[in-house]
């Protein structure tokens, strides 16, 4: 059999992918290895209605609350900051599976064939071979996510290193719509999502979702940390933190998956007929924990150039969400050194402390270190300019 | 709550063959020596442990997460995505 596009991966980035080829009037076929799209995913998750609706229409986007309060808080062992923001954008929490499966189905309805249940195995010239054979095709959209074995396989790109790479693991607790809504203060469909700097007990980052009829909370842990103690202790810990937010309620859904944090542009977007996108070549904001919105955009992007490598290339660069991520890679390495991390998380709750209590005497410390701030400062403005 | 009490909350089809697989038992020896194993450490579903001097691997708990072989200082880990969409099916994701 024989395609024009052959899209590996029917996760945000891959139906996109899959949807917009179709769109296009290429042949198009959309491999997932799961046993329906989404089901293999993992997210927190939360979406900004502006990344998706620029190349979907959203209609019947299938959400489960309307993010209306995100808390950011800042916490060490002494004590923790919390900082409370009505977004500008409109921000949804979606569970993947009903998100990616939605998206599938506007990939199918655009006229591509989804096919569940295989893996690809390997592209040999214009042959995508699979479990159940091989398809003989003119493009192939890599969109297979952070363990991107055929990218990796081809050569468009290595391994992670393990100080390029943040454990998330998550997970999810029954609870009915009014007992999410009186635990958070919520009213109707409105949203809450967390977000938790902490460096205690070792670095990572935490989050907080509402859901319809759930809650879903987690962690990132870089796995260059990983001395001792497990992820999963730090998840224990985390939600023991949480103390009385998911009391009572009984565990639905335990999952992990890798978050990359490096790659595009030294990790190839294309290469003649064979087009990476999304977690593939590594387009996570970790600054904003974005992944679904440059997923969908790279996807887009890749069946809008097919045939032109260079101008895919030049229009991730030109995209907004992704040449920021790109600008901000030295920073974020930086920045997940666990002495840099643990140094401005305590900076910025003994500020807070140091302000409230009118004493900012333990801030002298930090005067020791000011060339290293002032770099990584130089370094965040590159990142906003 | 223990792992394996959280890994009952997830839908698996075990796939006959494993997807999984170390190449050699020498150096996952000299690396629980030098490095303290850090596959073991890093799973998220307690697939890795020793078992009398040998790595055994559970494959069928695994949750694909695709982290053990990303520490693995050997390059040591074999890893295939299990056949046909077996292994793990999520419901929230
Ligand atoms: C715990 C956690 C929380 C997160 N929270 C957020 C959040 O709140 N907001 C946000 O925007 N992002 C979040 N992210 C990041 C986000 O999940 C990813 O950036 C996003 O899923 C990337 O999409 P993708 O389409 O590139 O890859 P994926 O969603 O991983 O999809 C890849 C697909 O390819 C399939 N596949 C892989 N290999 C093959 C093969 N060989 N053959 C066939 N099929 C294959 C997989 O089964 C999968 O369906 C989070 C990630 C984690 C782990
Ligand atoms: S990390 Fe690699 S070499 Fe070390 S014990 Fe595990 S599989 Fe073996
Ligand atoms: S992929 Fe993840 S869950 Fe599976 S064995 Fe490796 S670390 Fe464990």
């Amino acid at each position: 059999m024989k395609f024009d596009v052959v899209v590996v991966g029917a996760g945000c980035s891959g139906s996109v992918a899959a949807l917009n080829s179709a769109k296009k009037g290429y042949k198009t076929l959309l491999v997932e290895r799961g046993p329906e799209p989404g089901s293999k995913n993992v997210s927190g998750a939360m979406i900004r209605e502006s990344d998706i609706s620029r190349f979907v229409d959203i209609d019947g986007l299938p959400f489960e609350k309307v993010v209306k309060s995100v808390k950011l808080v800042f916490s060490t062992k002494a004590n923790s900051v919390e900082l409370r923001i009505r977004p500008r954008d409109k921000l949804y929490t979606v569970s993947r599976l009903k998100f990616d499966k939605w998206l599938a189905q506007k990939a199918e309805q655009a006229g591509a064939l989804l096919v569940t249940k295989t893996t690809v195995t390997g592209v040999e010239g214009n042959k995508v071979i699979t479990e159940r054979g091989g398809v003989e095709a003119d493009y192939v959209i890599l969109s297979e996510g952070a363990n991107a074995l055929l990218s990796m396989s081809l050569g468009m790109r290595r391994e992670l290193k393990p100080e390029e790479a943040v454990l998330g693991l998550k997970e999810v607790y029954s609870m009915t719509r009014d007992e999410v809504n009186k635990r958070f203060g919520l009213q109707g469909d409105d949203g809450e999502a967390w977000r938790v700097i902490s460096d205690n007990p070792i670095p990572f980052a935490g989050f907080v979702y509402t859901y319809k009829d759930s809650v879903s909370l987690g962690v990132g842990v870089p796995l260059s940390n990983v001395k001792g103690l497990k992820p999963y202790e730090v998840l224990d810990s985390f939600r023991s933190s949480l103390s009385e937010l998911v009391k009572g309620s009984s565990l639905r859904e335990y999952s992990a998956k890798v978050i990359p944090e490096n790659g595009f542009p030294s990790f190839k977007a294309c290469n003649q007929r064979v087009y990476v996108t999304g977690d593939a070549i590594g387009l996570v904001d970790p600054l904003t924990f974005n992944g679904i919105g440059p997923a969908i955009a790279s996807g887009y992007l890749a069946s809008e150039n097919l045939g032109q490598c260079e101008g895919y290339e030049r229009a991730l660069l030109q995209e907004e969400e992704v040449s920021r991520i790109v600008r901000s890679r030295t920073l974020v390495k930086e920045l997940l050194k666990e002495e840099n991390f643990k140094f401005y998380v305590n900076l910025i709750v003994d500020l807070f402390e140091g302000w409230s209590s009118g004493d900012l005497s333990k801030l002298k410390y930090y005067k020791s270190n000011l060339w290293a701030m002032l770099r990584h400062l130089t370094l965040g403005l590159g990142v906003v300019g | 709550m223990r792992i394996e009490e959280r890994l009952y909350t997830l839908r698996y089809k075990r796939d006959e063959q494993p997807h999984l697989m170390v190449k050699d038992q020498e150096l996952c020896k000299r690396c629980n020596e030098e490095y303290g194993s850090p596959c073991i450490g890093v799973c998220p579903a307690n697939v890795y442990s020793f078992v009398k001097d040998r790595l055994v691997v559970s494959y069928e708990n695994c949750v694909e997460c695709g982290a053990c072989k990303i520490v693995c200082p050997f390059n040591n880990i074999i890893w295939k995505y299990p056949r046909y969409g077996l292994g793990i099916a999520l419901r929230y994701g």
